[in-house]
C-alpha cells in the first residue's frame, strides 16, 4: 500500500509530518516557557509578601500571641483575594490558616515555589520562617500561598489557542506542501502527457529536454533514446511489408495475367505446358522471395538461432569457390584467395553471407576478370574482403547496395539470371547478427565489398 | 503402396493426392486430425504425411497419439513452420522427415519414396546403372555404351545423385545441397552449367537422351519411354 503512494502524495505526506513535529516541538517550548514565567513570577510575589510579613512580625509587641499574629497577618493582606497563608508557632503547632485550605505537612525549600492541590484548587506556596528572637523560645514559620486559578485559566485557554494554532498550521503546511509537490512535478506530467500522445503513427514525437529540470533531463534523454529506437525499428517493419507488397505485386500479376490470357482461348498441350513451365518458374521465384524475405525479417529482428561455433573462413570460402568454380569458369574468372582467419559464429548463415558476396561479384565482373577474397585478421577484428574487376560504381550507388531489392539498374529488373535484390540485404542481416559490419568500395577498377567482424566474441 | 495425406488444405490435399496417385501410390486423404487418427490406426498405410496445423487435433497430438499406441507408422510432416524449434519439436515426437511448405513437389516424391525405402533391409548397389549408363561407386568409374566417360569428383556425385533417385525431378536447390553442401539459394546458374557439361559428357553423343530439364522445376534422369 505505502509503495503505491503517488509521488505527490508522498511528498506532501513527509512535509506535513515534517511540519507537524516542528510545530508540535515549538509549541510544547511556548508552553513550557510560560510556565515557568509564571513560576518565577509567583515566587518574586510571594518571596515579597514573606519579607513584607516577616517586617511586620518584626515590628508587633512581645511577647508575640497567636490571635495578635493571626488578626495582624490578615488585616495585612485582607485585598489578596488569591491569596492564603498558614502561620505555625514555635511549636510546630499551626496558630492560624487560612480556612477551606489544606496546607501539606512539609514544603519543597525555599526559593523554590512547591505546587499542591487541594479541594479542587491549585497552589504555589512558598514558605519562611519568621526570626523573632530569643524571646519568643523558637521561630514562627509562615506560609504563604497564591490560588493559581488564574494562571490556570489563562493557560488553558492559551494551551486551547496554541494546539489550535499548531493544528491549523500543519494542515496549511500540508496544502503548502502538496502545493508545492505538484508544481515541483509539472515537468513529469508534462513528460507523461507528451508520453501519451506517442502512438504508432506519431513516433517522431520527443520528450522536452530542454523544459524539464536536470534530474529529469537525464530520463527524457534515455526515453528519447527509446524512441528513436522504436521509431527506427517500426519504420524498417513498416518499410519492410512495403516491398514485399511491392515486390509480390509483380510476379503476382505476371501469373494472373498470364494464366488468364492463357485460359481465354483454347490451346493445345503444347500450349499449356508452356504456360505452366513459365508459371512454375514465377512460383519458384515467389517462393524464394517469400523465404529469404523470411529470413532477413527474422535476422534483421535479431530471432535468428545463431548456432555459434569456431569456423574457419578460409575453408569455407574453399568450399565456395568449389561451388562457383563452375560459374567463374564460363566466363573465365579467375578465382583467388589470401590470407585466413576464424570466427565465431553460425557457420551456415557466414557461409551464406559470404556466398551471396561472391555471386554478386561474378554477377558484375566482366568476362576475363578477376574476383579475389583476402581475409585479414588482427587482434581486434578479422575482415573479410571480395574484391572484383569491373567498371567502377557511382558513390551514390554503392551506399544503397544493402537495401532490400536496390537494383543499380532498374531497368535490368527480373532478366534471367538476375537476384531477386535480397542477397545483399541478407548478408548485411547476417553481418549484423553477428556484430559485424558490411561495407561497399569502389575505385581504379575495382570493387569490393568487405565484410567486419570483432574479434572478442 | 499406400499413403496416408492428413491436410485440411482443400487444394494442397487434393494436389497431394493427386500427384501421389499419378506417381503410382494408393493416397487416401483425411481434412481433419481426429478423422486421419482415426484412419491411420485402422487403414493399412506404408506412410502419413501430416499437416501441423489441422482441425480437431493437430499434427503434434495426432503424432502422439499415434505414437503412444505404439504404432511405427513413418511420418512425413509438411509444415509452413521453419522455425528450428519447430523442426526439433516435429523430430522428437517421433516424425521421421520434415517440409516445410511452400516445397517442391519433386523433392516431396523424393522424401516420400526415400522414406518407403528406408526400412527394407537392401544391399546397397555398388554399380547404379541407367538405359546403357553405368557407374561403378567402387571403383569411381563411368560409363555409357561400352565407353569410358571421364568424370571430375564433383560430376561424378553429381551423376551418382541422379541415378539413385532416378526418375525424380530434382530441384536446383536439393542438388546444389546434396552435391556441394550448399544450403541456400544461389541465383548463379551454377547448376546449370554443371548439368551442360554433365551432359556433354554422358549424353550428348549418345542415343537416348538420358537426362531432361524440366523447365521451372529442374532435372530427371529417365528412360525417355
Amino acid at each position: 500500500m505505502g509503495s503505491r503512494l503517488t509521488l505527490t502524495a508522498r511528498l506532501t505526506l513527509l512535509f506535513t509530518v515534517g511540519s507537524a513535529v516542528v510545530l508540535l516541538a515549538f509549541g510544547a517550548l511556548v508552553m513550557a516557557a510560560i510556565a515557568s514565567h509564571f513560576d518565577e513570577l509567583d515566587r518574586d510575589e510571594l518571596a515579597g509578601k514573606l519579607d513584607y510579613a516577616a517586617q511586620l512580625v518584626a515590628t508587633m509587641d512581645r511577647p508575640l500571641s497567636k490571635e495578635a499574629v493571626a488578626k495582624e497577618l490578615a488585616s495585612s493582606f485582607a485585598g489578596h483575594h488569591e491569596l492564603v497563608m498558614q502561620v505555625r508557632g514555635p511549636s510546630g503547632m499551626v496558630w492560624f490558616a487560612s480556612p477551606g485550605v489544606e496546607f501539606p505537612v512539609s514544603l519543597v525549600t525555599a526559593p523554590h515555589l512547591s505546587h499542591w492541590r487541594s479541594g479542587g484548587r491549585t497552589f504555589h506556596g512558598l514558605e519562611k520562617t519568621l526570626l523573632v528572637g530569643a524571646t519568643a523560645g523558637g521561630a514562627l514559620t509562615l506560609v504563604l500561598a497564591l490560588d493559581t486559578a488564574h494562571h490556570e485559566r489563562f493557560l488553558q485557554s492559551f494551551r486551547v489557542t496554541l494546539w489550535l494554532f499548531v493544528a491549523c498550521a500543519v494542515m496549511f503546511m500540508g496544502l503548502l506542501g502538496w502545493v508545492s509537490a505538484r508544481r515541483g512535478l509539472a515537468p513529469l506530467r508534462a513528460m507523461r502527457e507528451r508520453a501519451a500522445t506517442v502512438t504508432a503513427h506519431s513516433l517522431d514525437r520527443r520528450l522536452p529536454v530542454q523544459a524539464v529540470p536536470p534530474e529529469l533531463a537525464e530520463l527524457a534523454i534515455t526515453l528519447n533514446e527509446m524512441l528513436e529506437r522504436l521509431e527506427d525499428a517500426f519504420k524498417r517493419l513498416s518499410d519492410f511489408s512495403a516491398d514485399l507488397a511491392h515486390e509480390l505485386r509483380t510476379p503476382v500479376s505476371n501469373l494472373m495475367v498470364q494464366t488468364q490470357v492463357a485460359l481465354s482461348l483454347p490451346r493445345d498441350a503444347e500450349g499449356y505446358r508452356a504456360i505452366l513451365e513459365s508459371n512454375a518458374e514465377e512460383y519458384e521465384r515467389l517462393a524464394r522471395m517469400i523465404s529469404d524475405m523470411l529470413f532477413l525479417a527474422k535476422a534483421e529482428n535479431g530471432l535468428v538461432l545463431v548456432h555459434e561455433e569456431l569456423v574457419d573462413v578460409a575453408h569455407e570460402v574453399r568450399q565456395l569457390f568449389d561451388f562457383y568454380e563452375l560459374s567463374a569458369d564460363e566466363k573465365r574468372i579467375d578465382l583467388q584467395l589470401r590470407g585466413e582467419g576464424a570466427l565465431r559464429g553460425d557457420r551456415l548463415m557466414l557461409r551464406r553471407a559470404l556466398g551471396n558476396l561472391i555471386s554478386n561479384a561474378l554477377r558484375h565482373t566482366p568476362v576475363g576478370g578477376t574476383i579475389s577474397v583476402a581475409i585479414d585478421q588482427d587482434a581486434a577484428r578479422l575482415r573479410i574482403q571480395v574484391q572484383n574487376t569491373g567498371e567502377p560504381i557511382a558513390a551514390a550507388h554503392l551506399a544503397r547496395f544493402f537495401e532490400r531489392f536496390y537494383r543499380a539498374d532498374p531497368a535490368r529488373q527480373h532478366e534471367a539470371g538476375e537476384g531477386i535484390g535480397l542477397g545483399l540485404s541478407i548478408s548485411q542481416a547476417i553481418a549484423h547478427a553477428h556484430g559485424g559490419e558490411v561495407a561497399a568500395a569502389s575505385n581504379d577498377g575495382l570493387t569490393i565489398f568487405s565484410l567486419t567482424f570483432p574479434n572478442s566474441r | 503402396m499406400k499413403v496416408l495425406i492428413v491436410e485440411d488444405e482443400l487444394k494442397t490435399g487434393d494436389y497431394l493426392r493427386q500427384g501421389l496417385v499419378e506417381a503410382g501410390f494408393v493416397a487416401d486423404l483425411a481434412r481433419t486430425g481426429t478423422d486421419g487418427l482415426h484412419l491411420a490406426l485402422t487403414g493399412d498405410y506404408d506412410l502419413l504425411v501430416l499437416d501441423v496445423m489441422l482441425p480437431g487435433l493437430n499434427g503434434w497430438q495426432l503424432l502422439q497419439s499415434l505414437r503412444r499406441s505404439g504404432n511405427a507408422l513413418p511420418v512425413l510432416f509438411l509444415t509452413a513452420r521453419d522455425q528450428v524449434e519447430d523442426r526439433v519439436k516435429g523430430l522428437e515426437l517421433g516424425a521421421d522427415d520434415y517440409l516445410v511448405k511452400p516445397f517442391a513437389f519433386s523433392e516431396f516424391l523424393a522424401r516420400v519414396r526415400t522414406l518407403l525405402r528406408r526400412g527394407k533391409a537392401s544391399i546397397e548397389p555398388t554399380v547404379l546403372r541407367i538405359a546403357d549408363l553405368e557407374l561403378d561407386l567402387m571403383r569411381r568409374r563411368a560409363q555409357r555404351a561400352g565407353r569410358r566417360i571421364d568424370l571430375t569428383a564433383k560430376e561424378f556425385a553429381l551423376l551418382e545423385l541422379l541415378l539413385r533417385r532416378q526418375g525424380e525431378v530434382l530441384t536446383r536447390s536439393l542438388i546444389a545441397s546434396q552435391v556441394w553442401d550448399m544450403n541456400f539459394d544461389s541465383d548463379t546458374n551454377v547448376i546449370e552449367v554443371a548439368m551442360r557439361r554433365l551432359r556433354a559428357k554422358m549424353d550428348d553423343d549418345f542415343e537416348p537422351k538420358l537426362l531432361r530439364t524440366i523447365r521451372g522445376m529442374g532435372y530427371v534422369l529417365e528412360t525417355s519411354d
